[in-house]
């Protein structure tokens, strides 16, 4: 009765979020049936997301051409704040509270898409948890992944932070206002983003002050017409 | 070392694991392979797999993770190797050789009991 107990290792080779995989999937199949062109937000706490979506849905819902409607996933820890400020310029806007969670996963976009009405939406912004790591690995079913740096938080941050440089098809440079008052070495950020991609666009915003953002709308609207790479 | 991020893909893979690991048979391990882009710290991972596997008929196995390395080319003079680290400096003196990661998170064997040797007693 003592003799070792022999193990046996059983070979599997499968991805581990492949639940969630599979979910994000079908949400993407949705949203393409229904011609929605779908942006993932992902930024730091205090990169500016919120401020960057209360921008772009006032001046989207005040410009008379191309018209757009957008509906917004908002991905927070536990507050409602983030949604009640966008809900003052867009109808359709939903807060997902994650509690403890980091990241957005598909099956919680999934389900806030349930509760909207997505008849006649044609863009659709999911602003993700204020974190530069964890939200960058879950698929949601979104057509691009948009990373969203600012001045404020340094220029190492894109070095620091590969997986979002990598993985983003867009990425924003915010608060470029407050350049005077800050040391951030441009040309240094620049240099890390093409080492780690070499081909995404990098466009510099300010949220506040409207500088850069026609640059936004046109990667937008190429978007939505279905013309980006 | 924020756990919180290997929390998530512990819980995920805890998940995944049951369905492989027939309920009579005893767990004893679990390999992964993750690729750099992932960021994630093989001591966190561990850590957050003895959290979520507490208390569970999965507790005690043990997690092994293979970690792949960057694969980094200099512009300069062509050479080609692997870092465990995306921004490295070359030999020949560049100092921004490209680095190229890979996302995979793959589950890729468990180990359990061998269930046929209590047939034999």
């Amino acid at each position: 009765m003592a003799e070792q107990i022999r193990t046996v290792r059983v070979p599997i080779v499968e991805r581990v979020l492949e639940a969630n995989d599979d979910i994000a999937a079908v949400t993407r199949a949705e949203l393409a049936r229904r011609g929605i062109f779908s942006i993932d937000l992902i930024g730091a706490p205090g990169s500016g997301k919120t401020a960057l979506l209360e921008a772009t849905l006032q001046q989207l819902a005040e410009r008379s051409a191309p018209r757009r409607r957008p509906a917004v996933l908002v991905g927070d820890l536990a507050t409602r704040r983030d949604g009640d400020r966008l809900a003052r310029w867009c109808e359709r806007v939903v807060q997902i509270s994650t509690g403890e969670g980091c990241h957005l996963e598909a099956g919680q976009v999934r389900d806030a898409l349930a509760g909207v009405e997505l008849e006649g939406v044609d863009l659709l912004f999911i602003e993700n948890v204020g974190n530069l790591i964890c939200p960058v690995g879950f698929d949601l079913g979104q057509n691009v992944k948009v990373g969203l740096f600012s001045l404020t938080e340094g220029d190492d941050k894109a070095a620091k932070h590969p997986y979002l440089v990598t993985a983003a098809d867009l990425i924003l440079l915010n608060k470029v206002d407050l350049a005077p008052y800050l040391k951030f070495d441009r040309a240094g950020f620049e240099a890390d983003v093409r080492l780690l991609n070499p081909t995404v666009p990098i466009l510099e915003v300010s949220a506040t002050t409207g500088a850069g953002m026609d640059a936004w709308f046109e990667w937008i609207d190429r978007g939505v017409a279905g013309l980006l790479e | 070392m924020p756990v919180v991020h290997e929390f998530s893909i512990a819980e995920a893979l805890a998940a995944q694991v049951l369905t492989y690991a027939p309920a009579e048979a005893r767990l004893r391990g679990v390999e992964i392979r993750v690729g750099p882009l992932r960021g994630l710290d093989t001591e966190a991972l561990q850590m957050a797999w003895e959290a979520v596997t507490f208390g569970t008929s999965m507790a005690g196995a043990v997690l092994t993770v293979e970690q792949l390395p960057w694969s980094v080319t200099c512009s300069d003079c062509g050479r080609e190797w692997t870092s465990p680290v995306p921004f490295v400096s070359c030999t020949c003196g560049n100092e921004t050789p490209s680095p190229v990661g890979t996302d995979e998170l793959d589950l890729l064997a468990v180990t359990v009991d061998d269930p046929t040797d209590e047939d034999e007693t």
